[in-house]
């Protein structure tokens, strides 16, 4: 009861704001949210399950295109669309993760780097059906029971799925599922000796969370009201990556400090050093990486511990 | 006398051209702690792979409550009952105390992923976290319950293993040598502590090199040579067999 109200307050706040912020910074504001529900599950997977995957913002992109693909290529009807994009989500994880996590975490690494690559391929050769290099454009989301929802309260809509994204992992995370991921990263062979099934763990860690990257891709479809191959191509994939280590691997709270800060970061850098903010990212990264391997959130540990 | 939890029967296993186990028979009994001895490349780690399921057997049989557990997979075989610990400690490092004994109790949860993510299984949780307390005491860690283990001493991983194999509820629990680097202080603790897991009932194997901790603490003692068994019988048999001697003890089994 006491926890059903504190996400209420919390979706009451997260989405009350935007009432108050002008078109811009509410477009600012939606889209650091998207960032950060895509920290947070890219974080179950590199930070509490140690898979290292770059196709995580692939299937973000898998999301944004099936729906669009799906409500105005094929015209199937909007909750059998929504189904659909989490169905071919998890249908791609399956087959990208099944047969690479039986290898070294080396060939996951690779497998969906691979697949990012091939993803961007696709939408660039896919000709009608994904637009080509030009993507897709001039839709809309369908009113739901008659109304059109935009603006803030699409917002909205935004941080229900971030909340839901956070629901899940802290649930996840505080069940035997979560401890055996964590084993898993930390000493496979004693996981295993404990009963956990190393594979089995490993697959589901990585198909759930890209699913749950392929909901936030659904629910960006409608935030520009187009799609198209660069968004989705590999600097994105790196730059989760990179939000998730500055930070703080690991840490529900890490990720989404570290996504708010780099996607802001730039906001603030461009007027100053122009498109050069992603050398400063590459030195923030490795001065994390060198010096605070923990991340930003390292930091607030060190300074509550007595 | 109780039955027999674990039975080996006539196994064998190669390594290129070196025969690590050698036609090896012995059973382990409930409640029953038995001693697994033999000089360096004696075959006892190799067999205790082999029951874990980390290597597979060229010959023979390896039966466990009556069944047959040869061929199957590390987890399979923890799911089982069979739960173990490593030579040398092997921590779950970003993870509490307590949670570490908690994957110990993988096996044994009940709740599907389902009633994870809907909220369902949080009775369950905490009576598993209250039995992990209770092994965290059982080993005496209790003040280190919510430590970072990566402060543990290594003694203290030590007990941790023990307490997190515990936690998987065992039928057996397999020791590989639990007294590899502990102080005398410590070593007095841990033949407490394996002394209270068997009279619960539960069947220890035991590989150790440190004959002074064993053979006062083992009902029955088996002894490797060369992939073979060579003796097998109470520590006070093994202490005057003559060939135990001559393999292994160099005479030195009075004792200090």
């Amino acid at each position: 009861m006491k926890g059903a109200l504190r996400w209420l307050a919390a979706f009451a706040l997260l989405a009350g704001l935007p009432f108050l912020m002008g078109g811009y910074y509410n477009d600012v504001y939606r889209k650091m949210l998207l960032w950060v529900a895509l920290a947070l599950s890219y974080n179950f997977l590199f930070g509490i399950c140690g898979q290292v995957a770059f196709s995580h913002f692939a299937f973000y992109g898998v999301g944004a295109y099936s729906i669009v693909i799906f409500l105005f290529q094929f015209h199937i009807p909007f909750p059998l669309a929504v189904l659909l994009g989490v169905a071919l989500c998890v249908l791609v994880a399956l087959a990208v993760a099944i047969p690479s996590t039986r290898l070294e975490g080396f060939y996951l690494a690779l497998a969906t780097l691979a697949l990012a690559q091939l993803f961007v391929v696709v939408l660039n050769e896919g000709g009608a059906v994904t637009g080509g290099p030009g993507g897709l454009a001039n839709y809309r989301l369908p009113d739901v029971l008659g109304m059109r929802i935009a603006g803030p309260w699409y917002t909205a809509v935004i941080v229900f799925v971030l909340l839901f994204t956070l629901f899940v992992l802290l649930k996840l995370d505080r069940s035997w599922f979560g401890r055996a991921c964590r084993a898993v990263r930390d000493n496979p062979e004693a996981a295993a000796a404990m009963g956990v099934n190393v594979a089995r763990t490993k697959v589901i860690a990585f198909t759930l969370t890209s699913a749950l990257a392929g909901i936030a891709g659904m629910v960006y479809a409608f935030v520009d009201n187009t799609v198209n191959p660069p968004i989705f191509g590999l600097d994105n994939a790196f730059l989760i990556l990179f939000m998730v280590i500055v930070g703080g691997s690991g840490r529900h709270a890490g990720a989404a400090v570290g996504a708010a800060l780099l996607f802001l970061l730039p906001f603030f850098l461009s007027p100053l050093v122009g498109h050069h903010h992603v050398l400063l990212f590459g030195v923030l990264v490795l001065a994390a990486i060198l010096a605070a391997p923990k991340g930003l959130i390292g930091f607030y540990d060190a300074s509550r511990r007595p | 006398m109780p039955p027999a939890v674990l039975e080996l029967k006539g196994l064998s296993k190669r390594f290129g051209g070196l025969l690590a186990v050698s036609n090896l028979d012995f059973e382990v009994r409930e409640g029953e702690i038995l001693g697994v001895i033999g000089p360096n490349g004696a075959g006892k780690s190799t067999t205790f792979n082999i029951i874990a399921g980390v290597y597979g057997a060229d010959a023979g049989s390896v039966t466990f409550g009556g069944k047959p557990i040869a061929g199957l997979a590390p987890h399979q075989i923890a799911a089982l009952g069979i739960l173990r610990t490593f030579q040398h400690n092997r921590p779950f490092s970003g993870m509490t105390v307590a949670d570490n004994v908690m994957v110990g109790a993988h096996t044994r949860f009940r709740s599907g992923l389902f009633s994870v993510l809907l909220g369902n299984s949080s009775d369950e949780e905490a009576q598993r976290r209250q039995q992990a307390d209770e092994l965290v005491a059982f080993v005496g860690l209790s003040e280190l319950r919510d430590a970072d283990v990566t402060t543990l001493s290594f003694g203290q991983g030590r007990l941790l293993e023990i307490a997190r194999a515990l936690a998987g509820e065992p039928k057996l629990i397999l020791l590989d040598e639990p007294a590899a680097g502990l102080t005398p202080a410590e070593l007095e603790r841990l033949g407490g502590i394996i002394r209270g897991i068997a009279a619960r009932g539960i069947a220890v194997l035991l590989i150790e090199h440190d004959m002074h901790f064993l053979l006062p603490l083992a009902h029955r003692v088996v002894v490797l040579n060369f992939g073979a068994k060579i003796a097998d019988g109470l520590p006070e048999e093994i202490r005057t067999n003559p060939a135990v001697m001559d393999a292994y003890l160099g005479g030195s089994l009075a004792p200090a």
